[in-house]
């Protein structure tokens, strides 16, 4: 335990089935976009560490998808814990998963409530056709929420425009409210992950 | 709901969880289905407090009394994980690992003659132990060094005894070891719930014995891992690993009959949907008439506002009171965490007393745990009746796993899911199947 290590800050994605939460996962950890919808699309995704520098000060962003479970069944409450930032997710042309939001908002605060709140509108590339939720929507919701939403954003995992710019704005603010506290290392120092002991091929003496 | 799968899981508890995670994994179809609209069954954490307190019919908790009611996470059944046992592997095996964290619990602790007393560990603790005397400490640590150092394909290890064939009683005389000495041996070391341990293979003793040191050196303070947040997290991160792999899960579900023909099962049905499988996998509570009631298990929730006595004030202990030190056929297990490990209010514990019930009336058989909890703010005692299978499932190709036990850990809840995997699926559970492309591993 040389080197003091930034802790990694987990930021979830929270929002309706098919709003494209995989999607974006998919562009932040590797750039990349499929098309079309189907349920294989979503296996295999759990999270990825990514780092960011912002100012001098290098933050790891650990970016966790829900592994499809919101498409029947809620998530897990533990899915939330332990979670430093939450992304709201919604689909610019379907007003429904907007307005559904509340609800999940409601989990974030209940389960973790020191997380910070982001709200994104994808799928921007298609506002144009069919334009069902606005600016302006955008922003008297983010008023009801009694400035519990850090920022807004607009993105297409489509064409990529938005993605990146909204992973390192998230960064910003992690760092910029966090700053004291990744600088103190405050974290739980007691508590820790359970990890493969290391492989001891000769058994230690007691003598 | 109405498609086809491989297996259909009924209940979230632990076992179904890992057995879904698992199935999963191995690439089969899964949907799961609990009837609750939360995840865990019996294996939940209670949140917030006012949940608790509902579920045993008393008035609502006053949070100018018990703290803010969502800082409580309170387990039904109390548990904690061995180090280096099963469950520990099976979570770094399949990556579950990466949704938990834990802390070590404090201290073990093991009852005699109406106090507690520090239960030794290792050679240095025995000789330091108020448990023994001058004389059987030497003899004790002998003991201990030989355990340690005993490996069973190495028979210079085994110091004349023939490992196959020799009791644990005769181990013990072997050694010299006084009646108490082996009872704390027996029951805080080796876990043994009565005496019938005796008359068995002295290698079974010692095998436990080993998890038990092996244990306590993997972490220190003892050989106990409690998950912050509470149990609970546990199947709840096997279903988020079966989610991964594929799994289906749907909460707040009616399974209304579980469909047979020619005495196979063919599929699930809920409501007028029937989802078709070829395998069910579920707890007693979905199959009522395919389980029998061999004896009931009694658990006792206290909430206390301060640590137990003598415990160093620590915030987390385990106690065990070996049946004989209070007339008993089966040992008291006393469970304490506290508002450390996020399971209660700042300031709060929660001590959790559970033994199998041997008298008509139970809640006087947990008195001399409850005598050694001191002052206790609220208590609610429940009596469950423990469920075994009534057949192994190969024919009905319904899998049913047995209620949880009396245990203080996690070792019988693995063997029968291992067990349940294999005879399911025919095969061992193959760990390396488990992939790591799983986003990314940590470095």
């Amino acid at each position: 335990m040389a080197s003091i290590k930034v802790p990694e800050q987990k930021v979830i994605l929270c929002g309706e089935y098919g709003v494209g939460k995989s999607s974006l996962f998919r562009r932040y950890a590797y750039d990349t976009f499929v098309s079309g919808s189907s349920r294989q699309l979503t296996l295999g995704l759990d999270h990825y560490n990514k780092e960011y520098r912002i100012n001098d000060k290098s933050i790891g962003l650990q970016l966790w998808d829900t592994g499809g479970m919101e498409r029947v069944a809620s998530i897990t409450s533990s899915y939330y814990k332990f979670a430093e930032a939450a992304i709201l997710v919604f689909s610019l042309d379907n007003a429904a998963s907007f307005h559904v939001l509340s609800q999940h908002l409601l989990e974030i605060v209940t389960y973790a409530e020191n997380a910070k709140i982001f709200l994104c509108g994808n799928k921007m590339d298609l506002e144009g056709s069919t334009p069902q939720v606005t600016e302006a929507d955008m922003e008297s919701f983010c008023e009801q929420c009694h400035n519990l939403i850090s920022a807004t954003y607009k993105t297409s995992c489509k064409t990529g425009e938005g993605v990146e710019e909204m992973f390192r704005d998230i960064a910003y603010h992690l760092v910029q409210s966090n700053r004291s506290r990744i600088e103190l290392q405050s974290v739980d120092v007691n508590a820790f992950k359970i990890a493969p002991a290391e492989e001891v091929t000769e058994p230690s003496c007691l003598c | 709901m109405d498609e086809e799968y491989d297996a259909i899981v009924l209940g979230t508890g632990l076992k179904e969880c890992i057995l879904s995670g698992m199935l999963s994994v191995s690439g089969k179809k899964v949907l799961h289905i609990d009837r609750n609209k939360y995840y865990g069954g019996e294996s939940a954490s209670l949140t917030p407090l006012s949940e608790l307190f509902t579920k045993f019919g008393a008035p609502a908790p006053d949070e100018s009394t018990y703290g803010r009611g969502r800082d409580w996470n309170v387990d039904l059944i109390p548990k904690f994980l061995m180090a280096n046992g099963q469950l520990v592997k099976l979570l770094i095996h399949t990556g579950v690992t990466r949704y938990l964290e834990f802390k070590c619990v404090e201290g073990s602790y093991v009852y005699k003659g109406g106090k507690i007393s520090k239960v030794p560990v290792d050679q240095k603790e025995a000789l330091a132990s108020d448990l023994m005397g001058m004389f059987e400490k030497r003899r004790f640590r002998n003991f201990l060094l030989f355990v340690q150092d005993l490996k069973e394909d190495d028979p210079r290890t085994w110091k004349d005894l023939d490992i196959n064939s020799t009791t644990t009683l005769q181990l013990y005389e072997k050694f010299g070891l006084d009646k108490n000495t082996q009872d704390f041996t027996g029951h805080a070391l080796a876990f043994y719930r009565d005496d019938a341990y005796l008359d068995d293979l002295a290698i079974k003793t010692i095998r436990r014995i080993k998890l038990y040191s092996d244990s306590l050196a993997r972490y220190g303070k003892s050989p106990y891992l409690y998950p912050m947040y509470g149990l609970g997290e546990l199947p709840q991160g096997f279903a988020r690993l079966s989610a991964i792999y594929g799994g289906t899960y749907m909460l707040d579900k009616p399974v209304d009959e579980i469909v047979l023909e020619n005495g196979k099962v063919v599929g699930v049905r809920s409501g007028s949907e029937v989802a078709r499988c070829k395998q069910v996998y579920c707890d007693p509570s979905y199959v009522p008439e395919r389980v029998k009631k061999v004896g009931q298990v009694i658990r006792c929730i206290c909430l206390l506002n301060h640590p137990v006595a003598n415990t160093k004030n620590a915030l987390s202990t385990q106690i065990i009171i070996p049946q004989k030190q209070v007339n008993r056929r089966s040992d008291i297990y006393i469970s304490v965490v506290s508002y450390t490990h996020q399971v209660a209010a700042e300031g709060w514990f929660i001590a959790m007393v559970s033994t199998t019930v041997e008298t008509a009336d139970p809640s006087k058989e947990i008195q001399p745990a409850l005598d050694l909890l001191g002052a206790v703010h609220q208590k609610f005692i429940h009596v469950s009746d423990y469920f075994e299978p009534t057949d192994n499932g190969t024919e009905s190709q319904i899998f049913i796993s047995s209620s949880y036990d009396a245990t203080t850990h996690f070792e019988t809840t693995c063997m029968d899911v291992v067990d349940i995997f294999k005879r399911g699926t025919g095969e061992d559970f193959d760990f390396s199947k488990v992939k790591a492309d799983l986003g990314q591993e940590e470095q």
